[in-house]
């Protein structure tokens, strides 16, 4: 075990060095402020992130600043259609942050069963959840909070009993 | 002309091969030069991705569009994300030409793909090396299994592997540590496969990943991160296990950022003499030279290297009196297999994040012959509870859906074939002389095409699947038979192919060029044919018995 141990020292002084660091400059970083989207669009964005993810016994998604992580990563990663796709949709929920939480239900629900079959390109529904679950459940939080994660598992158990209300792995 | 320039030995690429040549030929004494066209990536230091959480990755390490703009095809690999790119090169800056499609996925660095290797190993049999004889085609190998046990054996102790012998004869029996643990899905398959079938077995695979300490090395720790750098140590690399060993010697000199355009021939004396290497940054040209030279630059850029060196004795490339060079390209093929679910035992979960497959190892042609295709194939097979992912395409939302979704859901099941491939001599590469990058090199063209026995072989992979998933009472059994583009399985392969007579063949069975006698190829370009197993193992293991015969021949002067 002694060399177990030392392995994993080092790797705590790898972590030291690289990642403290990133997690130090995100931390300094907020309040954040939107990249790609408006204060309004954010808004909405933010209520609609919180519709498909909203706070349970762990926190809901804009807890974990999903609606950001969407503002940054749409212009990003999303192929040019599919940010036409998006930014469309977004205009379509417009005002959605002030909507009743029943009308929010209601609204996002008639809009998942008309785009849930469309080429995801085309679909802002598969879209948007693509987006907020990969931002929220890779997130610290939702990754530590609403999943289970550990960074280094220490070896691999094959067949273990499920635990009474266990979550499931991040990653 | 400097004397820092001359060496005993040179080493072209410092990958798989390159890394266990170096080790080799140091061990042994040699002063040793490895060029390495890449950067340098040193062990655990330069494995900067390596602990990083999801959210330290840029967009919690999805790839960008910048990103597939600059590696279009390394961009499509299975491995590719913020913390793997890395190591994977910019294809806007190496072009190749495709006459027809063809997926290059290259690791320009030190190390190679040995950080990125998918870590399978296991041993060649001698169904493999007697089958192109046996069925008349392309040409014989010029080894049989007893000509390579012993240096399995020998790179196996070194490396360090772990896995499960089956004890079947196409498989045969390895050093191995035991194997990663089965989960309970893989359990009731493996028992499922024992009642239903004589000729089929679920195994853990046999994996250069330690599962103990081994030389001051891993064990795993189960993160399953293995191809951004192990910071344990704990899978094989050149960066983490040959280059330090061959390093200890004090003989190597590691030289980064030197691309390789040619080899330097002395017609006289019919051998080469060294290398032209290109500086990367400055695009000088500098001339090593040494009394043996192995090329371990990947089987098409070894294959580039010998086709680039032409003299009045070899008009058509270096050691090509037959004509072979660039031909017979192989590659394996991975469109057939078959995915599954299961709704039992949701009692049973798993902890950590193992890096290997369980294997289905190689059951047609083997005992009998097969009417539709020739060889065979063995599956990885895969498997795991639902993860939040399976929310990513239904209409649903909400608590109800977050709290259904952060639970494990249902097992699935995924198993894919690894199918042989022939040797074709269309198949095949070639230079355009007319057209150099900066700095100097030719153009590589590829041209592959998978023939009537893989379709054949593809389709009866899926069927199998399909048969086998049915049989162990699996749900929702979908079979598929992807078309697959050359080269994806990155096993690209035959280029300068072994063989026993000159006529035929670049290499002897010693990897030495029939023509030139202190030069050697030992990567992927000297296979004969393209076993179902994955080859990595046999090109470490030839690396090995080449060296040792190289380094013979000169002691007794005859090289």
């Amino acid at each position: 075990m002694t060399n177990r141990r030392a392995f994993l020292r080092g790797a705590s002084v790898l972590m030291g060095s690289a990642a403290l660091g990133q997690v130090l400059t995100a931390f300094a970083a907020t309040p954040r402020k939107a990249s790609t989207f408006t204060d309004s669009e954010m808004s909405a964005l933010r209520a609609l992130v919180d519709t498909i993810l909203p706070e349970t016994d762990s926190p809901s998604a804009s807890a974990a600043d999903t609606h950001y992580f969407i503002d940054l990563a749409i212009p990003a990663c999303a192929s040019p259609k599919a940010q036409a796709t998006f930014r469309a949709g977004l205009q379509d929920f417009a005002g959605f942050d002030k909507l009743a939480a029943a009308e929010q239900v209601a609204k996002l629900k008639a809009r998942a069963a008309k785009d849930v079959g469309l080429p995801y390109d085309e679909s802002f529904f598969l879209i948007l959840k693509d987006y907020t679950l990969t931002g929220y459940f890779l997130s610290e939080t939702g990754a530590t909070k609403a999943l289970a994660y550990e960074r280094v598992p220490g070896g691999f158990q094959g067949d273990l009993p499920l635990k009474p209300d266990q979550k499931a792995w991040a990653i | 002309m400097a004397t820092s320039n001359h060496f005993d030995a040179i080493v072209v690429g410092s990958g798989m091969s390159g890394g266990w040549a170096a080790k080799e030929l140091c061990e042994k004494g040699l002063k040793t030069v490895v060029l390495e066209r890449g950067r340098n990536v040193r062990h655990v230091i330069d494995y900067t991705t390596a602990l990083k959480d999801p959210w330290e990755l840029p967009h919690n390490n999805r790839p960008t569009n910048a990103d597939r703009a600059a590696q279009p095809i390394q961009s499509t690999l299975y491995l590719y994300a913020q913390s793997t790119k890395q190591f994977l090169v910019d294809d806007t800056k190496y072009p190749y030409a495709q006459a027809n499609p063809f997926n290059w996925y290259r690791g320009y660095q030190v190390g190679g793909r040995s950080l990125l290797w998918a870590r399978h190993v296991f041993r060649f049999s001698d169904l493999d090396f007697e089958a192109n004889l046996k069925e008349g085609v392309g040409v014989d190998w010029p080894i049989r299994y007893a000509d390579i046990s012993p240096w399995y054996d020998y790179v196996e102790k070194f490396i360090g592997a772990s896995g499960e012998n089956p004890g079947l004869p196409q498989l045969p029996k390895q050093i191995l540590q035991p194997p990663f643990e089965m989960t309970a899905l893989e359990k009731y398959v493996k028992g499922s496969f024992e009642k239903a079938f004589t000729d089929r077995r679920l195994i853990c695979s046999s994996i250069a990943v330690l599962s103990r300490e081994h030389n001051g090395r891993g064990p795993c720790q189960g993160r399953n991160q293995c191809a951004r750098g192990c910071p344990y140590s704990a899978y094989f690399s050149s960066n983490g296990v040959t280059l330090p060993a061959a390093a200890a010697t004090g003989n190597l000199t590691l030289t980064p950022d030197t691309v390789v355009h040619s080899l330097i021939y002395d017609d006289k004396k019919q051998r080469v003499t060294g290398v032209r290497a290109v500086d990367v940054n400055t695009l000088k040209t500098t001339e090593y030279f040494a009394k043996v030279v192995f090329l371990c630059a990947s089987s098409l850029n070894s294959t580039a290297i010998l086709l680039n060196t032409r003299s009045a004795r070899f008009p058509n490339g270096l050691g090509n009196d037959s004509g072979e060079l660039g031909h017979n390209l192989m590659d394996h093929h991975n469109g057939g297999g078959a995915t599954a679910s299961y709704s039992g035992l949701l009692d049973r979960y798993y902890k950590g994040r193992r890096s290997t497959s369980m294997y289905i190892p190689r059951f047609r042609n083997v005992t009998t012959r097969e009417e539709k295709f020739k060889r065979g194939y063995g599956y990885e097979f895969y498997s795991g509870r639902g993860n939040w992912t399976r929310g990513v395409d239904s209409a649903d939302f909400g608590a109800d859906f977050k709290n259904e979704i952060t639970r494990p859901g249902e097992w699935s099941v995924y198993t894919e074939g690894y199918g042989e491939t022939l040797p074709y001599h269309d198949n095949r590469v070639w230079l355009s002389h007319d057209k150099l990058d900066r700095w100097g090199l030719p153009e590589i063209n590829m041209s592959m095409t998978y023939r009537d026995n893989e379709h054949a072989m593809a389709q009866q992979m899926m069927d199998d699947a399909v048969e086998m998933f049915t049989a162990a009472k699996l749900e929702n059994v979908q079979g598929f038979n992807h078309p697959v583009t050359p080269g994806s399985v990155i096993h690209e392969m035959g280029t300068a192919r072994m063989g026993r007579d000159p006529k035929t063949s670049v290499l002897n069975g010693h990897n030495q060029v029939h023509s030139v006698a202190n030069l050697f190829v030992t990567d992927g370009s000297f296979m004969v044919s393209s076993p179902t197993q994955n080859p990595s193992l046999t090109y470490m293991a030839m690396t090995a018995r080449a060296v040792d015969f190289a380094v013979g021949k000169m002691k007794r002067g005859e090289i």
